[in-house]
């Protein structure tokens, strides 16, 4: 057997004690739940094993403290007590009081509520992170979660095509467009703030907050003549025969607003061969 | 019974549409404001499914048909606004928009 380093072999020692301890600490628990012994025996058994852990932890945790003999028996003392007290408080009374509520909170909670109040908290979270973001790039991301929370609360509104459309082409290309852009207008591995900094953030701040309270009064109080009945239908088929029958000039004027705009960012964004009227003429 | 309804959706649009104002008005970088502009465009979007759910006659999807048509347009200025921050960038190289204040006096 090859010589062991001795500080090395100190360590696998504690390890060894320490695994020991663990290992006795949830063995006395399993005997006694299992095997009937006896509550003294039981609680010997532990504060064994957790003189065991100590010293077996005295050289990763506690700083190293001289514990040996008397010292170390009544830290292990004061450790079973507080373990003791801890696992006592949390078996009999802390944890039935808290099952017991919990019961009762997950009795008044629907889980289409809380499919929406997920949903709202995702969408909302993203907005605030692409609004006080400090790198453009945890902006788009932020933005990303944002899209997707939208998605999700088309389709508890029942508008399924809506949100087929939000995820392909808001995620799959506007958002995709937006990081190729922050690629081509910046170096990545500039400073954040100079990339994304704020003006007045204050000022933002109060007005999103005076925004966000006059609306939601307005939401809350305003007299909303709603229909009893919700329906949860495929809407594709009948979107697509309200394209094709009622909207169907501002259905062509779009496909022209497309091909506008495809045609105008090409122009625009390309760049400009500067060519004199001498190049021209040979 | 659940007890979301119609307010619970539009405080969401109102949130989206505060926080991309707040992007709005206070980031500097335009591809910053071009985000906030797509926040917008969702709050309105949300607003208008939520009113075509809850208001609405059964059978009627104008709002959808009104949120299709936001969704094109804000590709259509998503193209558009990102080509001119490119040709931006090409004139200024920045894209800060305090400092691209060519026709300022």
């Amino acid at each position: 057997m090859p010589e062991l380093n001795p500080k090395l072999r100190a360590y696998l020692v504690r390890l060894g004690v320490l695994a020991l301890g663990l290992l006795g600490m949830i063995g006395a628990a399993v005997l006694h739940k299992f095997a009937h012994l006896g509550l003294a025996p039981t609680l010997l058994l532990e504060y064994f094993a957790v003189i065991c852990v100590v010293w077996g932890l005295n050289p990763f945790l506690f700083r190293r403290l001289p514990l040996g003999g008397a010292s170390l028996l009544l830290f292990s003392a004061a450790v079973f007590g507080v373990l003791f007290f801890i696992a006592y408080f949390l078996l009999s009374v802390a944890g039935p009081f808290l099952l017991d509520s919990a019961g009762r909170f997950v009795g008044l909670v629907h889980l289409g509520d809380l499919v929406f109040y997920v949903i709202a908290l995702v969408a909302i979270a993203g907005a605030a992170g692409t609004a006080f973001s400090r790198n453009i790039i945890y902006s788009a991301w932020s933005l990303l979660f944002a899209f997707l929370g939208v998605a999700g609360i088309y389709v508890l509104l029942g508008a399924d095509f809506p949100a087929m459309a939000q995820v392909l082409i808001y995620v799959g290309g506007v958002l995709v467009l937006i990081l190729f852009a922050i690629m081509l207008t910046k170096q990545i591995g500039e400073d954040p703030k100079l990339t994304n900094a704020h003006l007045g953030l204050p000022v933002g701040a109060g007005l999103a907050l005076v925004t966000i309270g006059t609306l939601t009064y307005m939401a809350v109080m305003a007299p909303w003549d709603v229909t009893p009945t919700q329906s949860y239908q495929p809407v594709s088929a009948s979107l697509g025969i309200a394209f094709l029958t009622d909207y169907l000039l501002p259905f062509e004027v779009a496909s022209v607003v497309l091909l506008a705009a495809l045609v105008g960012a090409v122009i625009i964004a390309r760049k400009e061969i500067k060519e004199t009227s001498d190049t021209v003429l040979q | 019974m659940t007890s979301i309804g119609l307010p619970h959706f539009l405080i969401v649009g109102a949130a989206l549409f505060a926080l991309g104002m707040v992007t709005v008005v206070t980031r500097r970088n335009a591809v910053g404001i071009l985000m906030g502009v797509e926040l917008i465009l969702n709050a309105a979007n949300v607003n208008f499914i939520a009113f075509n759910h809850y208001v609405a006659a059964p059978g009627s999807f104008t709002g959808q048909v009104f949120s299709i048509f936001v969704i094109v347009l804000a590709a259509a200025e998503a193209a558009i606004g990102l080509a001119i921050v490119l040709a931006i960038y090409q004139t200024f190289h920045t894209i800060d928009v305090e400092e691209t204040d060519l026709l300022r006096e």
